[in-house]
């Protein structure tokens, strides 16, 4: 969908709200427990307290102890326990307090939610989501500003998905529901608040699997998913006081992504600049930059370029200056259309 | 012998100050006013941070509030320097006691250059080599395995350390901790497990997290003794604490002890309205009831030593200029610089590490990337 499409399809259908990037998620939840009575939503301090960032607040006295509860504090148990339950007929909704903490779940989320259909052929399936807050720029240190997706993109079975936009966010997270195969479904914390975006009132999803253009431009595609989406819309902003016209990609899902999208873009700009704020050894921008080449080599007038977060833990002081800004992003362009 | 697994909390000094059974000898006027000393300015440190914390001078702060007694006690029970701890996010007032510098504690709760652990860490996850006082992850229960392992070190090595290792109540629900406790105990290891339960994860209720009726009996299913304690009364927690410390020093096995506690303030500051969301206000006074600053004070009173407003208003005014003092100090060293982000990642600085930093270098330095 292009950005004047985007615009067309929300005018088309009637009215909108504008609202920010957290009660997009705590919408599109209560949207969809209240359309499907399988679906169930649990997590530490996800009931009363209504979550530590509040993305489930009200959920609860509205839906009830059953369907909105606090688990004791353990990860596996609560992937493990999501998968039971959809193993069995629900849809659970599994909140990790922070992208962080799904170490102490990953047995589960690569053992058990990615690969039960695989192992049984098809006889059980574990339709479920796993949300969690991820990524830095709120001053937290590393056990609370990873960017873990890789290890997630990185496993057969699990789709991966990381909005931007208050849009997008509902419309994924609905679409995550509804589909058939475990997701998880990440959610850039620094832009909980600060993304602020009009959602239409009816009902509607986002396909996985389809990337946004943010805008079009000529010169060089810049691609980017989650927490770093303003900071492309800021160097774009840049380039273009200095003449650059820059298509502007937001990737949405990353597991399937949308590598027609990508590459048509590639085609027409000639250069492509990747960012993401993950580490950069395994960082899933690596197998975009390979998919681009092997798809588009012709087409290349540059080589591939990337922005990653360094491969280090992830600082508490300096981490302004460990996250790809602007500028970072703004050199690698220069790079790429000076080559 | 302290008597594992009992149906009540050990404990020694009733909340109104009077002995529910005979004092031990060591505990004369002067132990009990040092300890009293000692968790009061644990008291003021966390009033003073929260102050910081306010002034947006740091960014993240948990208070111990109300567990005194318990992290003190723990402190006074061990062989500090010589004995190896891993603590968990809520242990500055154990670090306090244990003698790491308030320097020390302030330079990592603001990121400065005086910080030991350089800025790498949010605030209040110290570490403290002097006093074996390991790095403090945040990841809940993370630290129970390799406190089995440093415990299973050391019996290997043949020396006559312990380890200790603490954590909430939330945590022994994680995976880790059970695995821990289990490793712990088939290698015999001499491993004092501590768990600080404070009755609450976050806003989950200890009732909400576990169907267990207490935490130290988990301790049965990994072959090691449980011990209950009343964790807001500092001689039952040194009594016990410093008995079964010396049982496990002297090869008996691990042990877990349970201290039950409360803690009175919020989670952190990321939880400032704990009352408005998940606990009633009724809840919080019948522990404000239990204070084990005020239960000291009350002893001492009913022995005749009472501490008087002025000796109290003296360790308030005190703690609360040395917090003033080591902050300006610590703020006065400056904010490591951004070569922090890549020293320390590895021992040996591979090549595309030294790359980046060379990349990072020019573009602080305004070249050319
Ligand atoms: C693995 C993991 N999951 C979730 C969290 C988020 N979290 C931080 S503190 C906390 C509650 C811990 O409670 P408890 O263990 O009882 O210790 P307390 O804070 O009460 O002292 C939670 C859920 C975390 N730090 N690590």
């Amino acid at each position: 969908m292009t950005a004047t499409q985007d615009r067309q399809e929300q005018g088309a259908v009637g009215r909108t709200r504008t609202i920010n990037l957290i009660q997009a998620v705590t919408e599109a939840i209560a949207e969809e427990m209240e359309r499907d009575n399988r679906v169930v939503l649990f997590g530490e301090d996800v009931g009363a307290r209504g979550g530590v960032f509040m993305a489930t607040a009200g959920l609860q006295e509205r839906f009830g102890k059953h369907r909105v509860f606090d688990t004791p504090l353990s990860e596996a148990s609560i992937v493990g326990a999501a998968v039971g339950m959809a193993v069995r007929g629900l849809r659970p909704i599994a909140e990790i307090q922070f992208a962080d903490y799904m170490g102490p779940g990953f047995d589960q989320i690569i053992s058990q939610a990615a690969k039960i259909r695989y192992r049984s052929a098809g006889q059980f399936t574990a339709p479920m989501v796993i949300r969690t807050p991820s990524g830095g720029g709120v001053k937290g240190g590393h056990h609370h500003s990873q960017s873990p997706e890789s290890y997630y993109t990185h496993t057969p079975g699990l789709k991966v998905v990381m909005p931007s936009t208050p849009y997008d966010a509902k419309g994924l997270l609905k679409a995550a529901l509804r589909g058939e195969d475990p997701v998880i479904y990440f959610e850039p914390k620094r832009l909980y608040r600060a993304a602020k975006g009009e959602v239409p009132d009816h009902d509607y999803v986002v396909k996985l699997g389809e990337a946004a253009i943010r805008r079009e431009g000529d010169d060089l595609s810049l691609i980017g998913y989650g927490g770093v989406m303003p900071d492309l819309e800021k160097a774009a902003d840049a380039l273009a006081a200095e003449g650059v016209s820059v298509e502007v990609i937001d990737l949405r899902s990353l597991v399937p992504w949308d590598r027609d999208r990508v590459l048509t873009s590639v085609q027409k700009t000639g250069r492509a600049v990747l960012v993401s704020e993950a580490p950069r050894i395994s960082n899933f921008m690596g197998e975009v930059a390979y998919v681009i080449q092997e798809q588009a080599f012709d087409s290349l007038t540059a080589p591939v370029g990337q922005v990653a977060g360094f491969d280090t833990p992830y600082p508490y002081v300096q981490d302004k200056v460990y996250l790809p800004g602007p500028n970072r992003i703004v050199a690698a362009c220069v790079q790429a259309l000076n080559y | 012998m302290i008597q594992p697994f009992t149906p009540e909390p050990i404990r020694y000094v009733a909340e109104d100050g009077t002995p529910v059974q005979p004092l031990p000898a060591r505990f004369t006027p002067e132990l009990l006013r040092e300890l009293h000393g000692l968790m009061l300015q644990a008291r003021e440190f966390d009033r003073k941070l929260i102050t910081l914390l306010r002034q947006g001078r740091t960014t993240f702060y948990a208070q111990s509030s109300g567990m005194e007694a318990t992290q003190v006690g723990l402190a006074r029970s061990i062989r500090v320097g010589h004995d190896w701890v891993w603590p968990y996010y809520r242990d500055h007032t154990l670090g306090l006691a244990m003698g790491v510098p308030m320097f020390e504690l302030i330079s990592q709760c603001l990121g400065t250059n005086s910080d030991t652990c350089r800025g790498r860490q949010m605030p209040h996850h110290f570490a403290a080599q002097a006093q074996n006082f390991v790095s403090i992850s945040s990841s809940i229960a993370s630290q129970v395995p390799p406190a089995a392992g440093n415990a299973m070190a050391q019996k290997y090595l043949g020396v006559d350390e312990i380890t200790v290792c603490t954590f909430g109540d939330g945590a022994t629900s994680e995976g880790d901790w059970h695995a821990g406790l289990n490793m712990a105990g088939a290698a015999q290891a001499p491993a004092l497990f501590v768990c600080e339960n404070n009755q609450w994860a976050i806003s989950t209720s200890i009732r909400e997290q576990t169907a267990s009726e207490t935490i130290h009996i988990k301790a049965k299913a990994y072959g090691m003794p449980g011990y209950y304690v009343d964790g807001n009364d500092i001689v039952a927690v040194m009594e016990v604490m410093t008995a079964v410390a010396e049982g496990v020093r002297a090869g008996q096995g691990p042990a877990l002890v349970e201290c039950l506690t409360y803690r009175v303030g919020s989670h952190s500051n990321a939880d400032a309205d704990a009352e408005k969301h998940y606990r009633t206000r009724e809840e919080v006074e019948e522990w404000l009831g239990r204070d084990p600053i005020s239960r000291v004070e009350k002893l001492l009173e009913k022995l005749g030593h009472p501490v008087s407003a002025e000796e109290r208003a003296e360790i308030i005014a005190r703690t609360h200029r040395e917090v003033d003092e080591q902050v300006l100090r610590a703020e006065a060293t400056g904010q490591p610089d951004w070569r922090i982000i890549f020293e320390d990642v590895y021992a040996d600085v591979p090549d595309h590490l030294r790359q980046q930093e060379a990349f990072l270098r020019a573009e602080q330095s305004g070249g050319p990337a």
